[in-house]
């Protein structure tokens, strides 16, 4: 039993052509077999899964393992709806919405906490998972003291979503156009983002620099690639994924942020490096393997609604509960190669 | 050190003993300074973030006001917590001091059950649920042995050490589980430990709404343990019974302490346990098993984690709650800052001690939210983590290597550098 489901994700991984049509008749008869409300709201609550991940592989395929992408998450989730609520709710500044300034301001502040990151990590050699678990527990405190500040509570005051955005014609095609092309904003960021990360981890330069400063830094290093600069880029580059997913996810979905306890976050960047795990480092794999734990959060609600007298607060476990299932049944990942080691240029 | 004494030359052995020296020695001077760093960065995020609060009078710059006076705060946050000392009619068994001893003996426990797995070469962030199940294990267990347990002296005598058994083992058996999963499906002990964290949120409250509900609260609580059960003060010399802190308690922690450091240092459990953190391929060689270490030791941890819950059921409460407060992700920072030594655990736990009951202070005397205090728990992990860039600092004015041991062999290359990082040694 253990490992079969690595090894059935190997075999997969070989052949890509049958795999990509599998999966999308899959896809296609979940969409048929599933209500559509349960399927919209799996989608919005993969946003900050799915784009936490695909920042989580680009760091840790440069070799800096950031399991601080929680704290990533919940740094832009809580000064995006604090930007929007400072700018003016429902209003716009210079031309442009303020829901879109909340946005630019939550990926730039998860950016900034992803340098912090990456300096500690990279030029102070910290351990990467005890300065991850600093960067989450740091973030952990941050959100309430700032909303007590601003708001005199832990929780923030509620903004106005982003709306629907409908792309004409395209929302009229059978089964997908309702799902894909008539949906809020950050649903769209995160399919780019998944299509994007793709190309660029596969399909670039930087992309094959990120893998070799993972796998093998002293030959990046000796073809004259400096690998501090590609794992800096690749860290900072998490900030930018992950921030997209938490303001996204705060101003398309929450509308507020709750501070207290394990914030609205609440375990989503963790679920992500789960989900990554899963998909062996593949965005597209990672896109996918989201929607498998949003399901499970979505379940929540879509049970509650059809009567069932589950306790709300094991459902609310399940997408926890299938990280453990997960793992179990993957086993261990290969990580890269120099994965949470430091590389010091001109060592021998 | 049971294994490791055989026969080796003294000028070896006392070369290791000073390295061994030197490399405590830096531990600490890394802890306090990162301590230092953490309440410097602290300082400042305070003095700017009081200039987006309103109040009536505060520092005025160039047209911003600056509500919040950073020395304040930490006069509030450190002195506070010690019941306010160089102020007037301060007598030493006050209710601020109380508070601060109550949390560092929760934090002993915790910090214990972080550093066990810690030495393993396990990252056990678990302790926080292994808290929440075994609080809830200690308060169901009581209030059911209350029932067929004469009370009075016999009660306490009897019914407290079923109480933190009871603790040890929920949260041994819940720290068992990621033992076993890492152990048997390789499943990273990170991820796992963080969600069965949040799992053991999810099932101990529907426990608690199915079950153990106390019908005459209207907050999620368990009923309450008699008060026969509760951990009883010191009479005459002791803090007073309405402080819910017991020198006695406190005294368990640091016998369990020093237990857990005599287990490290003297016995071949510890040693195993040590080698398989430092050099798990060596342990395996030497013939310990490996799966069952890790299990082992992930249960020991979990059951130092049950300890905490099972004191903060009988000594703070009377009764488990629903909301438990973080002490467990606290005893990561109470472990790291003591850098995974037992003993080093007390202080450190004494200094988090500090923090959490000057977060009260903060509280009433200042407008600073007290989330602060998990701020500087934060940043104290952050900066600990960072040893390069204090020797770097170091390096650069003080113009001295600290970390160079003395060279009494001559003409040997130097010390590699990595067997010169004590992190490498401790918590590889």
């Amino acid at each position: 039993m253990r490992k079969r489901l690595g090894r059935a994700r190997d075999t997969l991984a070989a052949n890509p052509t049958a795999t990509a049509v599998g999966i999308f008749g899959l896809v296609l008869l979940f969409l048929v077999a599933t209500p559509a409300s349960w399927q919209t709201s799996t989608l919005r609550l993969a946003v900050p899964i799915a784009l936490a991940a695909i920042g989580g592989i680009f760091a840790e395929k440069s070799g800096v393992i950031n399991i601080g992408i929680e704290g990533l998450l919940i740094v832009s989730a809580f000064s995006s709806i604090i930007a929007v609520h400072r700018l003016g709710d429902g209003g716009a500044t210079m031309g442009l919405s303020n829901l879109w300034w909340g946005l630019l301001i939550g990926v730039l502040v998860s950016v900034v906490v992803a340098l912090v990151f990456a300096v500690v990590c990279i030029d102070f050699k910290a351990d990467q998972i005890i300065a991850g678990l600093a960067i989450w527990l740091i973030s952990l405190g941050l959100a309430p003291f700032v909303s007590r500040i601003v708001f005199g509570s832990p929780n923030t005051a509620g903004i106005s979503r982003f709306g629907n955005v409908t792309i004409p014609g395209l929302s009229e095609l059978p089964i997908l156009g309702y799902l894909l092309f008539d949906t809020e904003p950050q649903v769209y960021l995160m399919l780019a983002g998944a299509l994007g990360g793709w190309f660029l981890l596969t399909r670039t330069t930087f992309g094959r620099w990120v893998v070799a400063s993972g796998e093998n830094p002293k030959a990046l290093d000796t073809a004259g690639v400096d690998v501090r600069k590609v794992r800096y880029a690749a860290v900072l580059l998490s900030g930018v994924f992950a921030g997209l997913g938490g303001a996204g996810f705060a101003l398309g979905t929450l509308g507020t942020f709750a501070g207290g306890g394990d914030t609205a976050i609440n375990g989503r960047g963790f679920i992500a490096i789960a989900t990554y795990l899963l998909a062996n480092y593949h965005p597209v794999g990672a896109l996918l393997g989201s929607f498998l734990f949003a399901g499970l959060n979505s379940l929540q609600t879509a049970l509650q609604s059809a009567g069932y007298a589950i306790p709300t607060e094991l459902i609310r476990t399940l997408p926890h509960m299938s990280v453990i299932v997960v793992l179990v049944l993957v086993g261990r990942t290969r990580l890269p190669d120099a994965a949470g080691e430091h590389y010091e240029s001109g060592e021998d | 050190m049971n294994s490791g004494s055989g026969p080796m030359p003294d000028r070896i052995r006392r070369l290791l003993e000073r390295l061994i020296q030197a490399s405590v020695m830096e531990r600490i001077a890394i802890s306090v300074a990162a301590l230092f760093a953490a309440v410097l960065v602290g300082g400042v995020l305070v003095f700017i973030s009081g200039s987006f609060a309103s109040c009536r009078s505060g520092l005025d710059v160039a047209g911003t006001t600056f509500c919040y006076n950073p020395m304040q705060v930490y006069y509030e946050l450190f002195l506070g917590a010690l019941g306010h000392p160089l102020e007037g009619g301060w007598s030493l068994t006050n209710y601020n001091l109380a508070t601060t001893l109550q949390q560092t003996t929760l934090l002993i426990f915790a910090g214990l059950s972080v550093a066990v797995a810690f030495r393993a070469g396990l990252l056990n962030i678990g302790t926080q649920g292994q808290l929440v199940v075994g609080g809830l294990a200690t308060a169901v267990t009581v209030v059911f042995a209350a029932s067929i347990i004469p009370s009075g002296f016999v009660g306490t005598v009897v019914l407290i050490p079923i109480g933190v058994l009871a603790g040890a083992i929920g949260g041994g058996l819940y720290g068992a589980i990621p033992g076993v999963l890492k152990a048997y499906a390789d499943a990273n002990e990170v991820i796992t430990t963080i969600m069965l964290n949040f799992i053991a949120v999810g099932i101990t409250s529907t426990l608690l709404s199915w079950q153990f509900q106390d019908p005459e609260s209207n907050n999620p609580r368990t009923e309450p343990i008699p008060e026969y059960a509760e951990i009883p003060t010191v009479p005459y010399i002791g803090f007073s019974g309405g402080m819910d802190f017991s020198l006695l308690a406190l005294g368990f922690a640091i016998a369990l302490m020093i237990g857990i450091a005599w287990l490290f240092a003297r016995t071949s459990f510890g040693y195993e346990l040590r080698t398989s953190g430092i050099q798990p391929a060596a342990a395996a060689y030497g013939g310990v098993n490996e799966k069952r270490m890790t299990v082992a030791s992930m249960t020991l941890s979990g059951a130092l984690g049950g300890i905490a819950g099972a004191f903060w059921v009988l000594m703070v409460h009377g009764s488990w709650l629903e909301n438990v407060p973080s002490i467990g992700f606290d005893g990561i920072a109470v472990s790291v800052l003591a850098g995974n030594n037992p003993l080093g655990v007390g202080a450190a736990a004494f200094l988090f001690g500090i923090l959490e009951s000057g977060s009260n202070s903060i509280g009433t005397a200042t407008d600073v939210p007290p989330e602060l205090v998990g701020i500087l728990t934060g940043l104290i992990i952050l900066f600990v983590a960072m040893p390069e860039f204090f020797r770097m600092i170091g390096t650069r004015y003080i113009d001295v290597r600290p970390t160079e041991p003395a060279r009494t062999d001559g003409g040997r290359a130097p010390a590699d550098e990595t067997t010169e990082d004590p992190r490498g040694a401790d918590d590889a």
